[in-house]
């Protein structure tokens, strides 16, 4: 197989991301032909990802070993469509002032599907920094200055954190003598100190950008300040391609060693659950609350990668997607509130439950998804980390995830009271707005979820086929 | 003759230097500055090591470190152009407003 046909939903992406400039340059300011073009490429790109499944293709590495295409990028390939399709739609509206909206979005998604790929250490680097750059500019979009200190504090600490990845990258590279994942656990005793200070810091620059306690900080400020379709992306797209990143490098580059950063893992998973958890229960902006939530869920992600085996890599996987899927319609609802204009904090949710019963229904299918209760994508996300953990004889993390569950459901739990309290407040849903791209995310999200929770078999299969690289060294 | 251990202790100092300046220094465009000098410890050790082991990998990475750092060095003034023009100010403590 060419390279051309193995990668086929990367350069659909790029084909359309140009195009869409194209489209920009042709149609007058503020039109939606970007946007559709865009649309139609992530739906292109879905077909094209789902077209090379269907070929049960062997594993295949391109350009001298720094891509991987196998099942694991493929289910990278079709978590990113969802979340850049979703993240489309929901800038329809609110973003038509940035005609650049959609190939940022796009440009940003090949970013994610390269790190799903990455094999080496440079498209390591490359896809964590074509996942940023674009990312950059979205947080900054907003005119407002709460959109430009969104920016700027992103970028900071982007910039700073990827240094950290570099340096790290960089000892791996003169501890080992090659940039291949799978050199480095063959190429010298696992006991070299500039290895295991490289290993250090590159996990730490990755950790960064999954948002793991103590390297959240610049999270709640960088999700309040964003336009809410960006942070939408962030809180899923960021996620997919740290985790599936941090996942390959690890199982692919340092499996011989696994005493060396699995407890070191296992803790921070346990921390982050708990602080994540913990402090969106005291907060009042949703974005925020989304925020920490993200961070919870980012700990609980971790539990995947810190076990250390195949089931851990299939619960891991498995979670992005219910994650994702409430998290797009959750961020569909709060566009629908806030009409691209204002902070949504849990009193303009007064009197939802009266005014809109059927939005007000949506959103409770995704907060108790996002809680873990049955019969929502979310409870088995959580039964299989569970299950990880309990396999590895973990039982510290499995406490862990059932406290932080119990936490998170608090915190889920205050926007749901706020709906049914009868309103106060005058100005509540006073920029109440639908349209039909809205509608569409929201249509997706809630058959995705309820779905997953009732009949997960088609998606555990796939996942399974997804982890199945983990043997693959 | 250089050894390489000289050169990498050299980019250590550099990197250490870099990560003190961002965590202490309040202006951002300083703060970017002593990231930008992280990246370029980096991408020196990539160099010292791929001159050691007669690499071209790590020679290739240094070229994308410094194109990468370019567009990014793009995108960060920008951000920051935009929001000296909104405050007239440039303290990160100034700017912050979102706490909590």
């Amino acid at each position: 197989m060419s390279a051309t046909s193995t990668m086929l939903p990367e350069y659909v992406i790029l084909g359309t991301l140009l195009i869409a400039m194209l489209g920009i340059m042709v149609s007058r300011a503020h039109s939606t032909l970007p946007s559709w073009i865009g649309l139609l490429g992530t739906i292109g790109g879905l077909w094209a990802t789902a077209d090379l499944w269907s070929r049960h293709l062997k594993p295949v590495l391109l350009f001298n070993q720094s891509l991987s295409v196998d099942n694991y990028s493929l289910f990278v390939d079709f978590l990113v469509m969802i979340a850049a399709g979703s993240t489309i739609l929901l800038g329809w509206q609110g973003e038509r002032e940035h005609d650049e909206f959609p190939v940022l979005v796009l440009l940003s998604a090949l970013g994610m599907m390269t790190l799903g790929m990455s094999a080496n250490l440079i498209t390591l680097f490359l896809g964590v920094e074509i996942l940023s750059l674009p990312l950059y500019i979205l947080a900054a979009s907003h005119r407002d200055p709460l959109g430009g200190e969104a920016g700027l504090k992103y970028f900071l600490l982007g910039a700073f954190s990827s240094g950290i990845l570099l340096f790290g990258l960089a000892l791996i590279y003169g501890a080992t003598g090659s940039m291949t994942f799978t050199d480095f656990a063959t190429a010298v005793s696992s006991n070299s100190p500039i290895l295991a200070a490289g290993l250090m810091l590159a996990l730490v620059g990755i950790l960064f950008k999954l948002a793991i306690v103590p390297f959240h900080m610049w999270v709640p400020d960088v999700y309040e300040g964003s336009p809410d379709a960006v942070t939408s992306f962030m809180a899923f797209g960021t996620k997919v391609g740290a985790a599936v990143i941090l996942l390959r490098f690890l199982a692919y580059g340092f499996y011989l060693s696994p005493d060396a950063w699995g407890p070191l893992l296992g803790y921070l998973a346990l921390l982050t659950m708990i602080v994540g958890n913990l402090v969106a229960l005291t907060q009042t902006n949703l974005k925020r609350l989304f925020g920490y939530s993200g961070i919870g869920h980012a700990g609980f992600l971790l539990i995947g990668v810190a076990v250390h085996s195949v089931v851990g890599a299939r619960a891991m996987l498995f979670y992005l997607l219910p994650y994702g899927l409430a998290v797009i319609g959750a961020f569909a609802i709060i566009t629908m509130i806030s009409n691209g204009e204002k902070n949504v904090t849990i009193h303009d949710l007064e009197g939802l439950a009266h005014k809109k019963p059927w939005a007000a229904a949506l959103f409770i299918v995704f907060m108790l998804s996002f809680a873990g209760i049955p019969l929502t994508g979310g409870f088995i996300g959580k039964f299989y980390l569970l299950q990880a953990a309990l396999f590895a004889h973990q039982p510290g993390l499995a406490v862990g995830l059932v406290v932080g569950t119990f936490l998170g459901l608090g915190a889920y739990l205050r926007p749901l009271q706020a709906m049914f309290r009868h309103e106060s407040n005058e100005q509540a849903l006073a920029g109440w707005n639908v349209n039909w791209a809205q509608i569409v995310v929201l249509v997706v999200a809630v058959v995705g979820t309820i779905g997953l929770g009732v009949y997960p078999t088609p998606v555990v299969h796939m996942v399974n086929q997804s982890a199945n690289f983990f043997w693959l060294h | 003759m250089i050894y390489i251990n000289w050169v990498v202790a050299l980019a250590a100092i550099l990197f250490t230097v870099g990560a003190i300046g961002v965590m202490f220094r309040r202006n951002p465009l300083i703060m970017f500055m002593a990231s930008e000098m992280m990246w370029n410890a980096a991408a020196l050790v990539f160099i010292a090591y791929a001159r050691e082991f007669h690499d071209m990998n790590g020679q290739v990475m240094a070229f994308l470190i410094m194109g990468t750092a370019a567009a990014e060095v793009g995108i960060g003034l920008a951000i920051i152009v935009s929001v000296y023009h909104k405050r007239h100010r440039l303290d990160i403590d100034e700017i912050s407003r979102m706490k909590g």
